[in-house]
């Protein structure tokens, strides 16, 4: 964030405004060579556009984890309650209540703030492991109320379908390059304000806590309240992801929110490097992809398809056996 | 009353096969601080090592269940050495995600060597006591006691929770008595400082990986025995141990041996007299409730400060 | 940090600008190759596997050969979603057979739409599968069918059946199937005394049964999967539980029978297809499978081997290599959708195909599997007017 407009950023900011474009010119060129018979084998535009769009609301995630997992230090393995809450609250209100997607939307982060500070409450003096088991204690509860409460969705197993795609000035925002842009926008606006708030005196109270609890105490610092503040912020910015992912995806259910995908936005903050909001987001994208990349056909062979989440483990095991201290840090 | 006890009994036996389980996360947390993760999957492995034992290398049970005990603690030896050794000194959600790494290549290793497709113990390689049945049409019962109810008690639950009871006890005694044992503590309460007092850390770790292992194999071979065998058992199985551990105050031995029981207990009775479909949340809620009163566990130092 | 992205770029690359082959025809099969439904998506492949396989020693379709592609979706929505966008977004592919979890498909079928690209079922039975999309198929009944068809067997068929619990899987086959039956059994007269939940992939259920054994039920019908179906019904027995056992087709599997044992004994199961019922075609697929293959097919194995039949008869009839990807998809969908009388119907291993307007098939029965002496085998009583 503080490089200089070099040729490189340049390009780099290029490729991330006109990547729609990119991707659909690509498909062309494609489309063209296929007409004299030479096959490329190029997955599609429209598919590798759907891999960013999810890899950036893996990033967004990713940034919000980071806050209470890379800031304060405590270890959050629960953090895809705010996800579904979010989720749920702008299908809910969209499918079922009929809600325009932008009240929908700030609703659902309100809601997920106000539950990111009721599960913050009790937990405020626990640390560690004790912290994490609770966290994930309250995932598993809200993820077994959406599954075991038919009413509350409507079908079965939160079986949400037909979610409207958002509209604006009578424009329909339903194609994946639409929803980049969405993502985009959002995304630059949460990695705007946590790297504001990172570089405040909230920022530095955060690290403070993370560092030495008692120490920051004794200087001052009101422990509790900047815990809320964390767990709210990062609570907010889950739900704003669930909130994307749910008019994204059209129909939710609740395996989209299970154990695993706490643990793999866990993995994201780490893999690039606890407490930096580059790094949060250099790991998510690698980690966000790397499950489709490995699918068979895109670099292994259709032979060994079913090999690919052990691929995907043994990756994470030489990332972090090589770079410990993540990706985006120098070698510890 | 004649179902409680019946739901209570379901609750003790699953309670001791969790608290196996959560003997092996606790162990290597109270040494190394480390959510072993991929414990869950040794435990699966113990089970199918077990399995292909006596199925394919046709070994009698009694033999098939220690040696499948020794692979075990050698698989979680080389795995401590291959994979967690190199990160002694790294931060420590890193080898948090080097054991998410594991679990994932474990559990897609079996999937891929024995098939997603569930799996049991044949019955005729088994100890004929082990084996209880009821006869539909005579209403005869093999090898089980009756219990009031209808129900039965077959001897083969008897004997995991006599086995986990009587693990339990060895384990604690080999703690506190034994030289390795008391090697372990001292680990446990500073690494660094054992280290200096000539004590071989990196041995002692080994030793609890081991333990730990051979544990979460006997566990595995009784789930697979009262149960089934799948590549998936040992995520849905350890998750709940995990939380026993917990529960009990990680690190903590003995609260393990309690998490266990105790979570096992909310399970069966949160889900014979809830709900079904809140099954392991209401074990959760206690977890909850119990962490928030005592932030330390039930037999967790309340100094510890391990963030 | 360079060298690390430089190398991932080149595998990249040399991937993308691999080269392709000519003169196949790719067809898609995406079911849970992984994950906690793998068992399915095991037979799933080998029922494709044989038609592929039978296809291409017969010479192929108009002399071009049939490639399969297996697209593993996990079981879960957010999997599928991307495995419909990846083939969608796949110009050599040419149709879907697919999802098996109702979850997946529904999940997929709003990308299958907007590409226009058929998704032929071979397992999903929830209602909502084949509503509102013109491009989704299933060549087998739907929950709401079968969850009727089952409160009427035990009412009528089976003798001194008054009280029925229901032991769910909690998820949308389960539950979905479960509010058919309850729906049905209330209408009939049947009185539930207990409807009890458990988790997919869950072993011990012993806390759910024994607080169905004390509320005494005459009949116990099981809305879930084999997996934990043959568990079910193995600890049912060991907690005393003396009740009829009743499953759907979700039990309808082999290892059923060597997990629950000798408990499995006396199980009754409705199934789409039971090869006892099948004529010399399905005998010939049945012996096949075995060679190729070294087990016995099951249910789910015999309904992809039609569905990728239907789709080799569609592309025969319909491929046209000068017509650009988008014709010879909406082609595949046109044939398929004239498929609605029973004389244009494909006849299969399974029976008769052949379509409503919203895409199901309606004419296919339920059959009535018990087990006996450790194998599955046609009951005594069907109910075959029920449609």
């Amino acid at each position: 964030m503080k490089d200089k407009l070099t040729p490189k950023t340049i390009t780099f900011g290029l490729v991330v405004c006109f990547l729609p474009l990119l991707m659909y010119g690509v498909d062309d060129i494609v489309d063209f060579l296929s007409r004299y018979d030479i096959y490329l084998g190029w997955p599609g535009g429209e598919y590798m556009l759907r891999i960013i769009v999810r890899a950036c609301v893996y990033m967004l995630l990713a940034v919000g984890l980071n806050i209470v997992c890379g800031f304060t230090g405590l270890l959050d393995l629960g953090y895809v309650c705010f996800y579904l809450i979010g989720g749920y609250t702008v299908g809910i209100l969209m499918a079922r209540l009929g809600v325009s997607y932008w009240i929908a939307l700030p609703l659902a982060v309100l809601h997920g703030t106000v539950w990111g500070l009721l599960r913050g409450a009790p937990t405020l003096r626990l640390t560690g492991d004790y912290f994490a088991i609770v966290t994930f204690g309250f995932a598993e509860l809200f993820f077994r109320i959406i599954r075991n409460e038919e009413w509350l969705v409507g079908a079965p197993n939160g079986q949400l379908r037909g979610i409207p795609s958002p509209t604006l000035f009578g424009i329909t925002f339903n194609q994946n390059w639409h929803n980049y842009y969405h993502i985009l926008i959002l995304l630059t606006l949460v990695v705007f304000i946590t790297y504001r708030l990172q570089h405040s005196r909230v920022g530095r109270a955060w690290v403070a806590i993370r560092e030495d609890e008692q120490a920051a105490e004794s200087m001052g610092i009101n422990v509790s309240r900047y815990k809320s503040l964390a767990f709210a912020v990062s609570a907010a910015i889950g739900a704003l992801g669930g909130g994307f992912i749910a008019q994204f995806q059209v129909s939710i259910s609740v395996p989209f929110f299970d154990f695993w995908e706490s643990i793999l936005i866990l993995c994201m903050v780490v893999l690039g490097g606890m407490g930096s909001i580059r790094g949060a987001m250099i790991g998510a994208a690698i980690l966000g992809s790397l499950g489709e990349v490995l699918r068979p056909g895109f670099i292994i062979p259709y032979q060994f398809g079913n090999a690919r989440y052990l691929i995907f483990g043994i990756i994470l095991i030489l990332l972090m056996r090589f770079r410990p201290g993540g990706l985006s840090l120098k070698k510890a | 009353m004649a179902q409680l006890l019946e739901q209570f009994i379901n609750g003790l036996v699953l309670g001791g096969i969790y608290a196996l389980i959560a003997v092996g996360y606790t162990m290597v947390y109270g040494i190394i601080q480390l959510i072993n993760f991929a414990h869950g999957e040794i435990f699966m492995f113990g089970a199918y090592l077990a399995l292909m034992l006596i199925t394919v290398f046709n070994i009698p049970f009694w033999i098939a269940v220690p040696a499948s005990m020794l692979l075990c603690a050698m698989l979680g030896m080389l795995i401590d050495l291959v994979a967690y050794r190199p990160l002694r000194d790294a931060p420590r959600l890193s080898a948090l995600i080097t054991a998410i790494g594991i679990s994932l290549v474990l559990q897609n290793l079996a999937r891929m060597i024995w098939s997603a497709r569930p799996r049991l113990f044949p019955t005729e390689t088994l100890p004929a006591f082990l084996v209880s049945e009821v006869n539909m049409q005579t209403g005869e019962i093999l090898n089980a006691i009756p219990l009031p109810g209808g129900g039965i008690l077959p001897y083969r639950d008897v004997c995991i929770l006599l086995l986990a009871v009587v693990l339990m006890i060895a384990l604690n005694r080999l703690i506190y008595l034994t030289k390795i044992g008391k090697a372990m503590r001292a680990c446990a309460q500073n690494r660094v400082a054992s280290n200096l007092m000539g004590i071989k850390t990196n041995q002692v770790i080994a030793v609890t990986f081991a333990i730990g292992s051979a544990l979460g194999a006997i566990a595995g071979i009784m789930v697979g025995l009262s149960e089934n065998i799948t590549p998936t058992m040992g995520y849905y199985k350890g998750v709940a141990a995990f939380a026993a551990a917990v529960l009990g105050g990680i690190g903590n031995i003995t609260g393990a041996m309690f998490g266990g029981i105790i979570i096992g207990l909310a399970e069966v009775l949160g889900a014979g007299y809830i709900s079904g479909g809140y099954r392991l949340a209401i074990a959760y809620i206690i977890m909850i409730a119990v962490i928030v009163i005592r932030p330390s566990g039930l037999f967790g130092k309340s100094t510890a400060n391990r963030a | 940090m360079r060298n690390w992205l430089t190398g991932l770029l080149i595998i990249g690359l040399v991937s993308i600008f691999g080269c392709g082959q000519q003169k196949e025809l790719k067809v898609a099969v995406a079911a849970p190759y992984t994950g906690g439904a793998a068992a399915f998506g095991e037979m799933i492949r080998r029922g494709a596997e044989l038609k592929q396989k039978e296809i291409n020693e017969a010479g192929g379709i108009n002399g071009m050969k049939l490639t399969l592609l297996f697209e593993d979706d996990a079981g879960k929505g957010s999997e599928a979603s991307l495995v419909a966008e990846r083939i969608a977004n796949n110009p050599q592919i040419v149709a879907v057979v697919g999802h098996f979890n109702s979850d997946c498909s529904l999940a997929g079928q709003e990308i299958y739409d907007r590409a226009g690209i058929v998704e032929l079922s071979p397992g999903s039975t929830a209602v909502e599968v084949c509503e509102g999309s013109p491009w989704t198929f299933r060549n087998l009944y739907h929950d709401g069918f079968q969850g009727k068809f089952i409160a009427h067997y035990l009412d009528n068929v089976l003798t001194g059946i008054e009280s029925v619990a229901v032991f769910f899987d909690n998820d949308a086959y389960g539950r979905g199937l479960r509010n058919a039956f309850v729906a049905e059994a209330e209408k009939i007269g049947l009185t539930l005394v207990a409807s009890e939940a458990y988790e997919r992939d869950s072993t011990n259920f012993k806390a759910q049964l024994t607080s169905i054994k004390a509320k005494n039920p005459d009949a116990i019908f099981i809305s879930g999967l084999f997996t934990e179906a043959s568990l079910i019904v193995k600890q049912g027995r060991e907690a005393g539980i003396t009740a009829q056992f009743f499953g759907a087709d979700g039990v309808d599997s082999p290892d059923f029978l060597t997990v629950a044992g000798s408990a499995a004994e006396g199980t009754y199961l409705t199934t789409p297809f039971t090869f006892g019922a099948g004529g010399a075609e399905a005998k010939q697929m049945e012996t096949n499978f075995k060679a190729l293959h070294g087990v016995a097919p099951d249910t789910w194995a015999a309904l992809t081997y039609d569905a990728v039949g239907m789709i080799k008869e569609a592309l025969e009839k319909t491929y046209n290599a000068d017509a650009s990807i988008e014709e010879n998809r909406k082609a595949i969908r046109e044939h398929l959708a004239s498929l609605d009388t029973p004389e244009e119907g494909y006849k299969g291993v399974t029976g008769l195909t052949y379509f409503d307007i919203k895409g199901d098939t309606v004419n296919k029965p339920a059959y009535v599997k018990i087990v006996k002496d450790g194998q599955f085998v046609a009951a005594e009583k069907q109910l075959s007017e029920l449609k």
